[in-house]
């Protein structure tokens, strides 16, 4: 039943991936955004020496205090269209669409890695009701803000088409108040993830060996791990950086009440933007090793217990460790 | 923040049009039929598209009035539409004459005064440091009683009466005659501290003291020389008629000033000269001219007195003294000269950064010897062209709100009050009776100038027995006025604490009502602005421009011609003072005030001005001209616009106006005229009349002194007047005869009322027959002060000592090493209460501010936006925002004057009625401006004072 | 259908700044917010100062339509560019794409607050059918009236032109004439255009030199 509910959610969000991908480029073609045409026509007359400056972007004195007002024409504004609509936007797409179709081909390919032995009945506990809150506090967080994240990126190519405006300017209200509103407080999960995992997630030898055996998942090799495996160490790892850099970009976006400049803006945006779009691609394996990919994996996280022989398979030395310390 | 109030209450008519007349129709025949770069025009007809739907802001019907702009003295036409009597929207006035819809920021947020709320909202005073709301009629008692108390106690000199430039005429006039009759000449505006040394200097040069040509002649001119104006920021409208002339005849613009002024920006040439170095600069020029021969020989003979004394001066200013003295080197003087002489007809124009200085007088003329010189006046491109400040600063100087003149100029002589008496139809006896009768110095106050705006702190602080006339000055009235706008704030404060009673009658609190530090006896009378009420209003131009009244006066406001009478009820003087004129409730009738000045103002011609003449040129805007202001078609037919004075005779002659004054050109009676003959007939055996020149069709044939009742007889000439007028000028003359027969007759044969006579380089009533120049009071070039002092201390000017040589010999330039200067902001007027309080404007400029090179902001380490002191020689400083600017040179640093509501750092915002306090507050420069006057009208000295910078902690 | 389009003729722009409160005075804008602006380059340099007022171009390939998340802006007929104020989630990324600065925000505020975007609408109002909240919410309809933008209007040098791209184009010419300049005509001041651009990109290369010389 869970299995054939994201398979099928997997597929739509392909299909419309791929419906965006080729849509995206016509549209990015056609533009050939001229400020300085534009910006002539409307002030002949000058000469060119203003006329330099004037798209140079050199700044002058205004009585408007509008940030940025003192310049008359912004050339950085030109280049973060440029970069956000030719590249961020169907780099994303494609990064997500092909994410999402990598997962999609293994998953045909290879399937779901088995438990190899029956369950025993037996039940060690992985995660503490605290890793729990915290891993669902940000997950949760994390769709939500990708969801409205998206919207904001991609959703006129699709959405809008199909909704009345009425509707349509609310969901993208919602939308930008939702990621605004909810932001730091995934700041605040994604911290305490940090701090709370920290210590389990130096790399040593063990890791090493796994990583070199491809973490098992392709072939019949079963390297071992300790309680987090290499894998597991590298999410971590992709969650202190890209998520610490969405994390920081998105501060500053979301807080424009200190005077940060219309550059300063914008470069945050692409940074939040691409930072977004790898943790978002590198999440759909996340999710798909957690739920789909490896059976046994989602219980972990949803009761806080595995299986023995789950265990044994996955994380033999954590188990070997648990033994011993169990004594049983 | 909707700052706004909409009438959006009512339900909508989608098909109403809120024009009246569709805007298709309505700009298709107007300015852009003329098509062109004269017009540059906004859109051709093919662009205007098809009235679709109208969006009125209510069903309500629209009233489209026809106003003036009250922001300067351009006069822009504005048109104010009005529904349920609140101003919904302004147009464009594409037909007027003057701007043809063209505003600068100000007037383009000219609407929002209509809906102001920072306002003074009903009489107030102040007791026990509270502001108490009082009835109109308890606040006329009081005040009534109190100035009936001085004047028993101390005589009718204790109490200033300072009026305002934002009166339209008929309420200067009537504030005029209200104060005569009151019995003192302690009455006083704007105009003293504005162009009063212009109007003495060069009505004492050609005859009148006015603008010569007009913002539109200005299209004709090749070159023209802006000397002290910053027309771009002060006028802007203007450049509109500066920049066409650019464009078509190639206009070459030289722009003088110490500062790189936005005007300069548009100049073909700017020459930065030191303040207070413009007679220097002058005969450098003049140097030049002289000595390429360049001056205009032909019209020296015929039209000029006295040149030649002016050309030995001249010597005594080679390139060498110039450019030590001004600072300009000899090539670009030559530049400017060749400039100036290569393309004429040119016209120069000027403003405070000529007139307000201690040499004031000796600038303006010096500026119309130049003129003369190059042989400018009286043509057509020509012109001294002097723009005035605020929007009828010239009406107001017109009808005599000045201690020196009653309306017309006519001066103080006895002839002169039984003049008014006559017009006014009220005893010369009764009047006399109504003035102290003691002698002082210089003789009875009714005859002495009195005391000046510039100076009614002296009239306050000063040994009384110092003074010409009984007691100091123990009553102030400050009846449209922005006290901000005067040097020496510091003392200001303490002549404020020391008068017995402040009456302040604005539409705004102004900054006189907060930085008083009095508790007790301040009053607060709410005036309307002009929009709430009619009548006309005189341009730099002489035009003269009747307003309609937009919208009733707001909250308890009251129009200041119904303040005049209720006060004048109070004080027993209201049968006299509205004699021939007919009170409606207590409204006065502005129509009946114009017919009577009409009947007295002979001297400058605001005779022919009927309420109905100027209402038809108000309804006929399209009709006039863009260049030569001149009526085509309707029954103004050859009118020009708003009859600018001088307009001769009565109304039913007919007579078009003046555009271009002293045009010989043409004949009198279209507007023709020679130079007035003012001076007399001869000095030292040269004649002062006019030599083989004279208006076109002059019968006479030269020159010839003004008209008198004898003298038409002499020519023969009596018997053309009729009965009636021959009775009514017997033994008068063109001034003085109330039938305007002799005007008549004069102009009937092709002459000027008031003669044909020379210009007038030497003016040997002045202390400086020729114009000299002489440093600052406050000078940082000691070097220059011995080779050129200023004048010895007068024991008395206008009732007051006046102090210079005794200033002067302070050196203060090791502690005061930059010159201060100060000007305008286009977004600001004057003191700036009304503009500071209209978000529109005021969001566009929020600091006050200095002006500093970065030479000496590097060397005084201050950053663009740092807050500094501006310590002033006199003990008052300032704190403003540091802006670090090429703008300035190294010895000059620039304030702008509109600021006000903080004084040496102390924020008074507290102190303004509550509700009613500006937006932007801000120092005034005026805290740290000094002391010096003009010997001849005691201008202030604002221009050119010493300043030290210093970072603020 | 006309294109509309503004020309400022910086030869006679003196930086009055008529036009921003005659936009004010159209469209009562709230405090802050000033749908044009006046820009002065090297102000106060003799012989180099020159303004420029400016506002909304309303591009052809207008950057703010292409950024928009929701697509508010659309273009009108008369090649305007307006935008609905009911889509508008004052996201801000008109403003960082605006070469112009002409996107305008009522705040700043925490959380990305900033209120709807409010912009030169060349008094042309925005998509709301009744007449009195059109007024409220986008200022003007002066088009629909035949009216120009009342910048435009009010300009006190008339510098601000608005209106058919084509007819203030021959205003501006024919001013240009008048002053003698060597370039008379349209195409030739495209020509012009063409030679400042090159100056411009020569002058851009230099500066890219210089930055990777380091």
């Amino acid at each position: 039943m869970e299995r054939y509910w994201s398979v099928r959610d997997a597929k739509t969000w392909l299909m419309l991936l791929l419906v965006v991908l080729m849509a995206l480029p016509a549209t990015v073609l056609a533009q050939s955004a001229d400020a300085r045409r534009e910006a002539f026509q409307a002030m002949p007359g000058t000469t060119p020496e203003f006329w330099r400056d004037a798209v140079e972007g050199v700044s002058g004195r205004t009585q408007s205090n509008s940030p940025g007002a003192d310049t008359l024409i912004m050339v950085e504004g030109e280049r973060w269209r440029e970069i956000r609509n030719q590249w961020i936007s169907p780099g994303g797409a494609i990064a997500l669409g092909g994410s999402l179709l990598a997962i999609t081909l293994f998953y045909l390919l290879v399937g779901q890695v088995k438990l190899e032995n029956p369950r025993t009945g037996k039940k060690i506990e992985r995660w503490t009701r605290w890793d729990r809150t915290i891993h669902w506090y940000v997950a949760v967080l994390f769709i939500i803000l990708g969801v409205t994240g998206l919207s904001i990126l991609y959703a006129k190519w699709f959405l809008m088409p199909i909704l009345p405006t009425s509707v349509w300017a609310a969901w993208m209200t919602a939308a930008k108040n939702i990621h605004n509103y909810l932001g730091p407080l995934f700041a605040i999960g994604v911290l305490a993830m940090i701090l709370k995992w920290l210590k389990h997630n130096f790399f040593n030898m063990t890791d090493l060996k796994w990583f070199l055996k491809g973490g098992g998942i392709v072939g019949k090799a079963h390297p071992s791990a300790g309680y987090l495996n290499g894998g597991e160490k590298v999410w971590y790892w992709v969650i202190v950086t890209v998520g610490l850099t969405v994390v920081v970009s998105g501060l500053v976006l979301d807080f424009p009440n200190f005077g940060q400049s219309r550059e300063t803006m914008q470069l945050f945006l692409i940074i939040h933007a691409v930072a977004s779009l790898i943790l978002m691609a590198a999440a759909f394996g996340h999710i798909y090793i957690g739920t789909l990919g490896t059976e046994g994996a989602f219980e972990g996280m949803k009761t806080g217990y595995v299986d023995e022989s789950w265990a044994k398979q996955h994380h033999d030395l954590w188990y070997d460790a648990v033994k011993k310390k169990t004594g049983s | 923040m909707r700052l706004n109030k909409k009438v959006s209450d009512t339900s909508l008519d989608m098909n109403q049009n809120r024009l009246g007349v569709s805007r298709r129709g309505f700009l298709k025949g107007t300015t852009l039929a003329a098509g062109g770069i004269a017009a540059t025009g906004l859109l051709g007809k093919g662009m205007i598209r098809p009235v679709e739907a109208a969006t009125p802001k209510s069903s309500a019907p629209v009233e489209v009035k026809r106003t003036i702009c009250t922001h300067c003295s351009v006069g822009c036409g504005v048109y104010a539409h009005v529904q349920n009597g609140v101003w919904t929207y302004q147009e464009a006035a594409f037909d007027n004459p003057i701007n043809r819809g063209a505003h600068c920021a100000k007037g383009a947020a000219l609407r929002y005064h209509g809906h102001s709320t920072r306002r003074l909202k009903y009489p107030m005073k102040l007791e026990g440091g509270k502001w108490k709301r009082l009835s109109w009629e308890q606040a006329i008692n009081e005040v009534g009683d109190k100035i009936e108390q001085i004047r028993a106690e101390s005589g009718p000199d204790s109490v200033f009466w300072l009026g305002s430039a934002k009166f339209n005429n008929e309420q200067a006039y009537l504030f005029r005659k209200m104060v005569s009759l009151w019995g003192t000449n302690n009455v006083e505006h704007q105009a003293r501290i504005c162009h009063s040394t212009t109007v003495a200097g060069v009505a004492n040069t050609w005859g009148y003291g006015a603008m010569t040509n007009s913002y539109n002649d200005m299209q004709n001119s090749k070159s023209m020389l802006f000397i002290g104006s910053n027309a771009a920021e002060a006028h802007p409208v203007s450049l509109q008629h500066v920049m066409i002339a650019k464009e078509r005849n190639n206009c070459k613009i030289v722009v003088a000033d110490p500062r790189f002024t936005r005007t300069a920006a548009k100049a073909t040439q700017y020459v930065r000269i030191r303040p207070g170095s413009d007679v220097a600069y002058v005969w450098g020029l003049l140097w030049h001219i002289f000595a390429n021969g360049w001056e205009d020989k032909q019209y020296l003979a015929q039209r000029v007195y006295g040149m030649d004394e002016i050309r030995e001066e001249v010597l005594q200013f080679p390139p060498d003294v110039v450019e030590n003295i001004t600072g300009v080197d000899e090539q670009t003087m030559y530049q400017t000269a060749k400039l100036l002489s290569d393309h004429r007809p040119g016209c120069v124009v000027w403003c405070m950064g000529g007139t307000q200085h201690t040499t004031g007088n000796n600038n303006t003329r010096a500026y119309c010897i130049l003129e003369l010189a190059l042989g400018n006046i009286g043509k057509s491109g020509g012109g001294a062209n002097i723009f005035r400040g605020h929007d009828n600063v010239q009406g107001a100087t017109d009808f005599g709100v000045l201690s020196d003149s009653l309306p017309g100029y006519y001066g103080l002589a006895e002839g002169s009050w039984r003049h008014w008496a006559g017009v006014w139809g009220v005893d010369y006896e009764w009047i006399q009776n109504r003035f102290d009768q003691t002698e002082y110095r210089g003789g009875k106050p009714m005859h002495t100038n009195g005391i000046t705006v510039s100076r009614w702190i002296d009239g306050v602080l000063e040994d009384k027995e110092k003074m010409a006339q009984n007691d100091n000055i123990r009553a102030m009235f400050y009846w449209g006025h922005a006290v901000n706008s005067q040097t020496r704030g510091p003392e200001m404060r303490e002549a404020m604490k020391k008068l017995d009673m402040m009456v302040i009658v604005d539409p705004y609190p102004t900054v006189a009502a907060v930085m008083n530090d009095r508790t007790d006896g301040v009053y607060l009378l709410p005036a309307c602005t002009q929009f709430e009420t009619y009548g006309s209003v005189t341009a730099s131009n002489r035009s003269i421009q009747w307003r309609s009244k937009v919208i009733d006066p707001h909250f308890e406001s009251k129009p200041d011609h119904e303040i005049m009478y209720l006060l004048s009820k109070k004080v027993g003087i209201a049968d006299q003072v509205f004699k021939n004129i007919q009170v409606n409730g207590d409204e006065p009738l502005i129509e009946d005030i114009v017919r009577e000045y009409n009947r007295g103002m002979w001297t400058i011609g605001y005779t022919g001005q009927s309420p109905e003449r100027l209402k038809y040129h108000q309804e006929n805007w399209h009709a006039f001209d863009f260049t030569s202001l001149r009526a085509v078609g309707t029954d103004a037919h050859g009118d020009f616009y708003g009859l600018p004075w001088p307009c001769w005779g009565t109304p039913e002659m007919g007579h078009p106006g003046t555009h271009v004054l002293y045009d010989t050109s043409l004949p009198v009676k279209d507007g023709g005229l020679g130079f007035r003959a003012n001076f007399g007939v001869e000095r030292n055996g040269e004649t002062l009349l006019a030599e083989g020149s004279a208006p076109v069709g002059n019968e006479i044939g030269d020159g010839h002194p003004e008209f008198t009742a004898n003298m038409l007889k002499q020519l023969g000439w009596w018997d053309d007047l009729t009965e009636a007028e021959k009775a009514a000028a017997d033994g008068k003359d063109w001034k003085t005869d109330l039938s305007g027969g002799i005007q008549r007759v004069a102009i009937k044969h092709g002459c000027a009322p008031f003669g044909n006579g020379k210009a007038r380089t030497i003016v040997w009533t002045f202390p400086d027959a020729i114009p000299k120049h002489r440093e600052p009071l406050y000078t940082t070039r000691r070097d220059l002060v011995e080779s050129y002092p200023t004048w010895d201390d007068f024991e008395s000017l206008y009732r007051m000592p006046t102090l210079y040589k005794s200033i002067q010999e302070r050196d203060t330039s090791a502690e005061f090493p930059i010159i201060l200067t100060s000007g305008r902001l286009v977004e600001y007027e004057g003191g700036g209460d009304e503009t500071r309080s209209n978000p529109w404007l005021a969001e566009l400029q929020q600091h006050m501010f200095v002006e500093i090179n970065p030479f000496n902001a590097n060397t005084l380490r201050i950053a663009d936006g740092d807050d500094v002191w501006v310590y002033g020689p006199e003990g008052g400083r300032v704190r403003v925002k540091a802006l670090v600017t090429n703008r300035v040179g190294r010895d000059v640093a620039f304030m702008p004057f509109h600021f006000g509501g903080e004084f040496q750092g102390e924020d008074l915002r507290s102190r303004y009625p509550e509700g009613s306090d500006p937006y932007v507050l801000g120092e005034a420069v005026n805290t740290v401006t000094t002391y010096g006057y003009d010997p001849v009208t005691i201008m202030q000295e604002t221009k050119c004072t010493v300043c030290r910078i210093e970072k603020a902690a | 259908m006309a294109r509309m389009k503004f020309l400022c003729d910086s030869e006679r722009c003196i930086e009055c700044n008529g036009c921003v409160t005659a936009c004010k005075n159209a469209n009562e804008t709230e405090w802050g917010i000033q749908r044009r602006r006046v820009v002065t380059l090297d102000d106060g340099e003799v012989g180099k100062e020159v303004s420029i007022s400016v506002a909304c171009m309303h591009c052809s390939d207008a950057p703010c339509m292409a950024v928009c998340p929701t697509d508010c802006f659309y273009p009108t007929e008369d090649g305007l560019i307006l935008h609905n104020k009911d889509a508008c989630i004052g996201c801000g990324y008109c403003l960082y794409a605006c070469p112009f600065g002409a996107p305008q925000f009522p705040k700043q505020g925490a959380f990305g607050a900033r209120g709807k975007m409010d912009k030169c609408t060349f008094c042309a109002g925005g998509p709301e059918s009744d007449p009195v909240l059109e007024e409220q919410k986008y200022g003007a309809n002066r088009l629909r009236e035949g009216k120009l933008p009342l910048c435009a209007e009010m300009c006190s040098t008339k510098a601000l032109l608005a209106g058919d791209a084509q007819q203030v184009a021959d205003i501006f010419r024919e001013r240009v004439v008048y002053r003698g300049h060597r370039n008379s005509a349209w195409g030739s001041v495209e020509h012009e255009a063409a030679e400042s651009e090159q100056l411009a990109q020569q002058a851009a290369d230099l500066a890219y030199d210089a930055t990777q010389s380091v």
